[in-house]
């Protein structure tokens, strides 16, 4: 393996386990948050940030080669449409009056725990 | 008397029911017949024989056409049912034409029209390569029914009803019957039998086969869009 295969190796391994964390932490943010508004946040960076990085880990191990025209064409649809479906939610929940959650308001019944 | 009457009855129909049922192969044995038989000829000469190179495809339309032309019924009574329900339940329910409660973002409107050709190739790619990979008529018009939905979302009930009016719409809705029907009858002018794929010229078959997938296709995106607009219905 030469010097230029191991650092492409260790860059796509790096992109990877990131989108994966991502993928984790956003879950979690989804199952844990408070209320509405945070729930959609954690639920987007599933897809742009965790989604995004293991494609683009994916592209580079794939090296010079048509899939990877592929993989960035998924990578733009993904960044497209992941924050505009929060943006809609969130807009439309806003618009007809959800009140975001905070801790001086002490709502939605979260801070108990 | 006569509750002993109906036990001795149903004794009568159990025992050699269940006496069936204990002969039966065991559940997911390789021995029952569904592998024995039928997989083994799907696999063996389906490519060759169904007109479809995807086995999938080739048993949904061709082996099992029957059961897909009931399928394709079903569908197309559920979105019959919707409209009726919903146009029974009031007497002058009319549907609201001041357009949704929230003003549309620009964002939105923005991101739907520029992927909107690239959702209706994706559709249209899924339902014309569901021979040779997967895909088919009923996922591209699934993909088609929730672009036309995406649609009314940005452009508004209105203008999108305008766009496809009343009448070959409601022909439209019908097409997966509608297609069926047709290419039942071609089938039976070829070979006598409704559909008759097995012994339809593969040539022709893979045309029917076609024909069948996008009028599946159709029906399926217009009966999604159809529940969608009818349930946007307000009393």
């Amino acid at each position: 393996m030469s010097l230029f295969e191991a650092i492409r190796n260790a860059a796509a391994v790096v992109l990877v386990c990131t989108g994966s964390f991502f993928f984790l932490v956003g879950t979690l943010g989804l199952i844990r948050f408070p209320d509405f508004y945070s729930r959609t946040h954690g639920a987007t960076k599933c897809d742009t940030v965790g989604a995004g990085s293991i494609l683009l880990g994916l592209a580079l191990l794939r090296g010079l080669h048509a899939d990877v025209l592929k993989i960035l064409a998924i990578i733009s649809l993904v960044l497209l449409t992941s924050p505009t479906a929060g943006h809609a939610l969130a807009r439309a929940a806003y618009r007809t009056g959800l009140r975001p959650w905070t801790r001086l308001v002490g709502g939605g019944g979260g801070d108990a725990d | 008397m006569k509750r002993a009457l109906v036990i001795a009855l149903l004794a009568a129909v159990a025992m050699p029911l269940l006496l069936a049922a204990a002969r039966m192969p065991r559940f997911g044995s390789v021995e029952q017949p569904a592998y024995t038989h039928v997989a083994r000829r799907y696999l063996e000469r389906g490519a060759e024989e169904a007109g479809a190179e995807n086995i999938v495809t080739g048993v949904i339309l061709n082996y099992r056409g029957f059961d897909t032309n009931g399928e394709v019924t079903v569908i197309f009574t559920a979105c019959a049912a919707v409209a009726a329900v919903l146009a029974c339940s009031g007497e002058g329910r009319r549907p609201v034409r001041a357009g949704t409660p929230v003003a549309l973002s620009p964002v939105v409107r923005y991101v739907v029209r520029l992927l909107a050709p690239f959702i209706a190739l994706f559709a249209f790619y899924v339902v014309v390569f569901g021979e040779v990979s997967p895909g088919g008529g009923f996922q591209g018009g699934t993909v088609f029914g929730a672009l036309i939905i995406v649609t009314t979302v940005v452009v508004g009930r209105d203008e999108a009803e305008r766009l496809s009016p009343e009448r070959p719409r409601l022909w439209l809705q019908a097409a997966g019957p509608l297609s069926f029907l047709a290419v039942g009858t071609v089938g039976a002018l070829l070979t006598g039998w409704y559909l008759g794929f097995p012994h339809v010229p593969r040539a022709i078959a893979a045309s029917m086969l076609m024909a069948l997938e996008f009028g599946i296709g159709v029906g399926g995106a217009m009966v999604l869009a159809g529940i969608f607009w009818r349930l946007g219905d307000e009393a």
